[in-house]
């Protein structure tokens, strides 16, 4: 028992601390008020005028009804009424009109700014460690967290529109009648509070059929991916058989839940009936001695037909800010370390015109040496990684990481590229230690072409220059990464779209629009993984003449045999750590690993 | 355990052509009853809702005549007693259409899988999963809604409409007519401006992926735009993309307010001749007191339906739209068409004669992948296939196991021509062990019978231990009946998993396309003493990658754009520094 307790406490205190280091909501959303205040302030107006209009249609009625009886003020007449319901409808006509026009302008901005930080920061960390959750994750934070903070503007003024409506409209309603008021409201009120916590209770039906619906899903899934198989095995009566059951579960629980769903809300829908039912139960005596008024019971009738929705509206607006307060957690989880609060910086957008061109590359010492000392990143869980890695380069050698699956060949040089931060070990460059070598080692000092690029959508020169000016770079990048080929077999050659992360392109391609990419940078180190991982032997082939021809200072992981007889130094890992090291005939002499890696053609 | 369940009608295509209403017969037709009941508690409900502000104006007219108290609270009693019924109502007929909306879509939803597994593979292979779960799935979801929530809002709104419309031309024909007039107008204009907004709001939908997209994308390239210095240039494209977004985003949310504008003007419109008539009527004597009641009243009331009556037109178009599309995925027929003739048990010769084939994709010109291919394996024998990616050796194995019939030439297998073969036989005979083995996410015995509950564990067990299985299957929590996931496996238990499978069917030909992915070495190990035993005995074709394997196969094929470029002994080609196979070998293309 104590350890559950225990338990609990701890994580309790740790919520405590999260709440407790992110700054109130209102606090954010008040950031984001005055991106654009005036904007702000033209909605809220706008849409306070919006909710507060159903006030009016009550008190004309009464109105009306005390115009016929007689009772209204000397003057007024039909006319009179009329003429102040059409009024007042035009003027919420043009109150929609202008508060949607501010708010979509307002809220557009507000959920872009937080964009905009939010991917700031992600540019800005280790690239592998980007994202504390799945890269899935993070981007639903970027969209739909965002879109939360966002909306929470638009609860600013509402919650306020709604506190103005409720006592307004208690008000009305106690200068007519306190008794009937109370008498009315009060076991309404219960009513509706004991329906509000059924809805908030109802989550475990809604639940069950959650996962009844995710569990048909899936089969359906399974059915249509694993088509050939059911096929082949020619059990296709047995797989329906199997959604039948599912499906069977599934009608239950959905039954269950729309009908508890529909039955809550009905309690809702008969507010205003029963509520007008009540008055009419308890108001029966005073209207017979005309203390209380045809108008009297309208303006009430009126009145409770807008308490359902009311309290659904604020319903609604409570788990709003419950929702939107979990979703400044998340976004600021993305931020990983940065303040909460730089997500709601305020920083220029561009609306209205081009945004100013990124800095040119800055020019830098040439590259003499480039040690790694006792490099160690192993991954929590797994235990896999590199361990106590040194090696040096020096210009214009080429350096090939070789061994087998999984023994730290991508970890090294991602580690080299500071794309994780550092756990031990350190980076020297010409001589002097690297700090972060996540922002030292990019260009124009070191460009590197992963094993599985990742290309924008957009045209191949785009992709290629990333923003770099074009000084005839594109022509020589393309050339060194023999895509000329290729460029001249599509349509709009270097012009051509190339689809979202390349789809128009064959995996080939993609490597060596990423390969372009990196020799357009014109760095003083080239740092490769794999590029035969997509291309043919020949293409592959021309490529490394190309590069070696340029002699720039190559890191790659490879096990091609030509490239492993160029390398002035090969390095053999194996579990993470360095086994041998040298040039390959050297390691070939010297290495059994070595010699079963590296078959010989004529094995 | 097949076929129809007992007391629904299992609708089919072959049955004349597929439409919107023998779909809706099919599926409805059963449950005449409960339709029956759903509509006339609907029905009720709405005539008591259109009775509640007459027992009101009742009320008033009591009042003015001076009945007694005890008088006027009956009269309170029953309004009550009416509106506690009225909700009791609405909620049983949302049962029974929740009902009948499940029971239709659910047979529906079975009807279509075991369709889409009938069409052959040339229909899945233009279709990505993802289209087919959503039509399966999404789109009868959606028919589910319009049978559900669509039918008693549509239905009931246009009946309470009417019935507001004919309360209110009891009063006075002209105040009926008026307020006719506005319903119409005000329908219309919504329709109007909703159509226009559609539109702006696709617009912004539209604009909305296209920001999302690059969101996404740009955050998953962010190593790459890291490593490329680039990360400047990629939030200047962030700019630009919410640069173009802004102004579509207002004409839409503005377009989406004319909707509410239009509501507002309907509203006010009701409330100014409510009271204007109610005033200028009671004042020339046309109607009483209550009846200024009345007309005020049914005003109000007027414009909750018009809003739902916009809404769910919308939604009607839609799951049109979604019928529409299920009728012509029934409307798909296979290709694929059963034979007659039993195969013979035991090991299978294969024989292809000439056989052509290229993949269409609806009707767009087939490119050959195969051409002219012939080629003979005896019964017993282990053929070895070879060759890089495209060279057409996964044809041969989808013809052999018929997911595809050849466009020329014939295959042969124990000398019957697959198309003249039982679909049946010819599943149980031939074994194919794909790459990518399916894993269910269900219990090791479904995975390993496809959800067949008629095997019974013995024999599961005995092929767990034949495959070496069994000290695996110690380590499970509940032994057969353990849930496994694909990411629970990893690859090699994965392939022993397909081969379980195959062993279960005890097929006369086996086809296996080897795993190009490395297995540790333990489970190489399991894999090679399991293929030993299940080669025996059988007739087998592998697509090889490794050398282990090709020097398993008695002869080898190697393939090249669809044709056969070299065959012969795996022995005498291996040993000949000119072959084909020894090149390669050589290269690498064939082992790692």
């Amino acid at each position: 028992m104590s350890r559950t307790t225990t338990r609990a406490r701890s994580t309790k205190d740790r919520a405590a601390k999260d709440r407790a280091a992110i700054p109130p909501t209102l606090a954010f959303l008040w950031r984001l008020i005055t991106y654009s205040p005036w904007r702000y302030l033209l909605a809220a107006a706008g849409w306070v005028v919006f909710h507060l209009w159903p006030l009016l249609p009550g008190v004309l009625g009464k109105l009306l009804f005390d115009v016929l009886e007689g009772r209204a003020a000397p003057g007024t007449t039909v006319w009179t009424v009329v003429a102040i319901i059409v009024a007042g409808g035009l003027a919420r006509c043009t109150a929609i009109i202008g508060a949607t026009v501010a708010w979509a302008g307002w809220y557009l901005r507000a959920r872009g700014l937080v964009q905009r930080n939010l991917l700031d920061r992600v540019f800005k960390l280790p690239g592998a460690q980007a994202m504390p959750k799945t890269v899935g994750e993070s981007i639903s934070t970027v969209r739909d967290d965002s879109d939360a903070i966002a909306l929470m503007g638009g609860w600013g003024f509402d919650m306020l529109a709604g506190i103005i409506f409720a006592v307004g409209g208690l008000a009305i309603l106690l200068t007519v009648d306190v008794t009937i008021t109370v008498i009315v409201m009060v076991p309404l009120a219960v009513v509706l509070a004991l329906a509000q916590f059924a809805r908030a209770r109802a989550y475990r039906v809604r639940e069950q059929s959650r996962e009844a619906t995710a569990r048909v899903t899936g089969t359906i899934g399974e059915i249509v991916v694993a088509v050939r198989a059911i096929k082949a095995a020619d059990k296709k009566d047995e797989v329906v058989e199997r959604l039948r059951g599912d499906n069977r579960v599934r009608k239950t629980a959905m039954i269950r839940d729309k009908v508890q769903s529909l039955a809550i809300d009905s309690v809702f829908n008969s507010t205003a009936s029963l509520g007008a039912g009540l008055v009419l139960l308890v108001a029966a005596g005073q209207m017979r001695s005309g203390d209380f008024t045809t108008g009297d019971f309208v303006l009430f009738a009126t009145y409770l037909m807008q308490v359902a929705e009311y309290t659904y509206f604020m319903g609604y607006l409570v788990r709003t800010y419950q929702q939107s307060g979990v979703s400044f957690v998340r976004a600021a989880d993305l931020l990983q370390g940065a303040p909460p609060m730089t997500l709601v910086d305020h920083h220029p957008l561009h609306l209205k015109a081009e945004p100013p061109p990124a800095d040119p590359l800055p020019v830098v010492e040439p590259l003499r040496e480039l040690e790694v000392r006792s490099l160690t990143h192993v991954f929590p869980g797994s235990g896999r990684g590199v361990r106590d890695v040194s090696l040096t380069i020096r210009p214009g050698t080429v350096t090939v990481v070789t061994g087998e699956v999984g023994s730290g060949k991508t970890t090294l040089l991602r580690g080299v590229l500071g794309l994780y931060s550092v756990q031990d070990g350190e980076i020297r460059w010409n001589g002097e230690r690297v700090d972060d070598p996540g922002d030292f080692m990019v260009p124009p000092r070191v460009a590197y072409t992963p094993q599985n690029p990742t290309l924008l959508s957009g045209t191949i020169r785009e992709n290629v220059l990333l923003g770099l000016p074009d000084d005839g770079r594109v022509d020589r990048a393309v050339h060194t990464a023999v895509l000329g080929p290729d460029l001249e077999r599509l349509d709009d050659g270097l012009e051509t779209e190339i689809g979202v992360r390349g789809v128009r392109l064959s995996g080939g391609q993609v490597q060596r629009t990423a390969a372009a990419r990196m020799f357009a940078r014109e760095p003083s180190l080239l740092v490769m993984d794999d590029l035969s991982s997509a291309l043919d032997v020949e293409t592959e082939q021309e490529l490394w003449r190309r590069i070696f021809a340029t002699s720039t200072t190559c890191l790659a992981v490879s096990h091609r045999p030509a490239v492993l007889e160029r390398a002035d130094q090969v390095l053999l890992l194996k579990d993470g750590r360095v086994i041998a090291a040298g040039p390959l005939a050297d390691l070939l002499e010297s290495s059994a690993d070595m010699r079963m890696h590296y078959r010989t053609p004529t094995a | 355990m097949s076929g129809p369940v007992p007391g629904r009608r299992s609708w089919r295509p072959g049955a004349g052509p597929v439409t919107h209403l023998s779909l809706l017969r099919a599926y409805l037709g059963p449950q005449r009853a409960s339709v029956v009941v759903m509509i006339v508690l609907l029905v009720l409900s709405i005539l008591l809702e259109i009775a509640e502000p007459r027992i009101v104006a009742h009320f008033i007219e009591s009042v003015q005549l001076g009945r007694p108290e005890s008088a006027l609270v009956a009269i309170a009693l029953l309004f009550l007693g009416v509106a506690a019924f009225r909700q009791v109502g609405r909620v049983i007929a949302a049962y029974a259409s929740e009902r009948v909306s499940w029971t239709a879509t659910n047979a529906a939803r079975e009807d279509l899988a075991a369709h889409v597994l009938d069409l052959d593979l040339s229909f899945h292979e233009s279709r990505s999963p993802g289209e087919l779960i959503e039509r399966i799935d999404g789109d009868v979801n959606q028919v589910a809604e319009f049978f559900s929530s669509l039918i008693v809002h549509l239905v009931g709104s246009v009946l309470l409409v009417i019935g507001i419309l004919t309360a209110l031309t009891f009063l006075d024909w002209r105040i009926g007519l008026t307020f006719a007039a506005v319903t119409l107008v005000g329908l219309y204009g919504l329709a109007k401006v909703a159509a226009v907004a559609t539109v702006k709001w696709e617009d912004d939908r539209e604009q909305s992926a296209r920001f999302f997209g690059y969101v996404s994308e740009s955050v998953r390239a962010t190593e790459d735009l890291r490593s490329s210095a680039a990360t400047g240039h990629a939030l200047a494209r962030f700019h630009r993309h919410l640069r173009a977004w802004l102004p579509v985003k207002v004409r839409a949310e503005g377009w989406g307010s004319a909707i509410w504008v239009v509501l507002s003007l309907v509203f006010t419109a009701c409330m100014a001749f409510a009271f204007g008539y109610g005033g200028i009527f009671y004042r020339n004597g046309t109607i009483s007191f209550s009846g200024v009641y009345l007309v005020v009243a049914y005003a109000t009331m007027l414009t909750t339906p018009i809003e739902v009556l916009r809404l769910q037109v919308q939604n009607l178009q839609q799951a049109g739209a979604a019928i529409r599309r299920i009728a012509e995925l029934f409307g798909h027929r296979s290709t694929v068409v059963d034979g007659t003739e039993p195969l013979p048990r035991g090991a299978l010769s294969v024989r292809f004669e000439h056989v052509g084939f290229g993949y269409s994709t609806d009707g767009a010109e087939r490119e050959k992948v195969v051409e002219g291919l012939s080629f003979d394996v005896a019964p017993g024998e282990t053929l070895g296939l070879v060759g890089r990616t495209g060279a057409g050796k996964s044809t041969v194995a989808h013809l052999l196991s018929r997911m595809y019939d050849p466009v020329e030439g014939r295959v042969l297998l124990g000398g019957v021509d697959v198309r003249e073969a039982t679909l049946t036989s010819l599943r149980s005979q031939v074994g194919l062990v794909t790459q990518d083995v399916q894993v269910f996410d269900a219990s090791l015995r479904d995975n390993l019978t496809f959800f067949d509950t008629t095997v019974d564990d013995d024999r599961l067990l005995a092929i767990m231990d034949e495959l070496e299985l069994r000290p695996w299957l110690a380590t499970l929590p509940d032994g057969l009946s353990s849930r496994i996931s694909p990411s629970t496996l990893s690859a090699g238990q994965a392939q022993l998993l397909a081969l379980a499978r195959v062993f279960l069917k005890d097929p006369g030909l086996i086809i296996l396309d080897e795993p190009s992915s490395k297995l540790d070495l333990v489970t190489e190990a399991m894999l090679e003493r399991a293929l030993d035993r299940m080669l025996a005995g059988r007739t087998a074709i592998v697509i090889a990658h490794r050398l282990d394997t090709i020097l398993r196969a008695d002869r080898v094929l190697v393939l090249d754009r669809g044709a056969v470029v070299e065959s012969g002994a795996t022995s005498d080609l291996l040993g000949d520094p000119g072959s084909r196979l020894a090149e390669l070998h050589r290269i690498g293309q064939v082992l790692r």
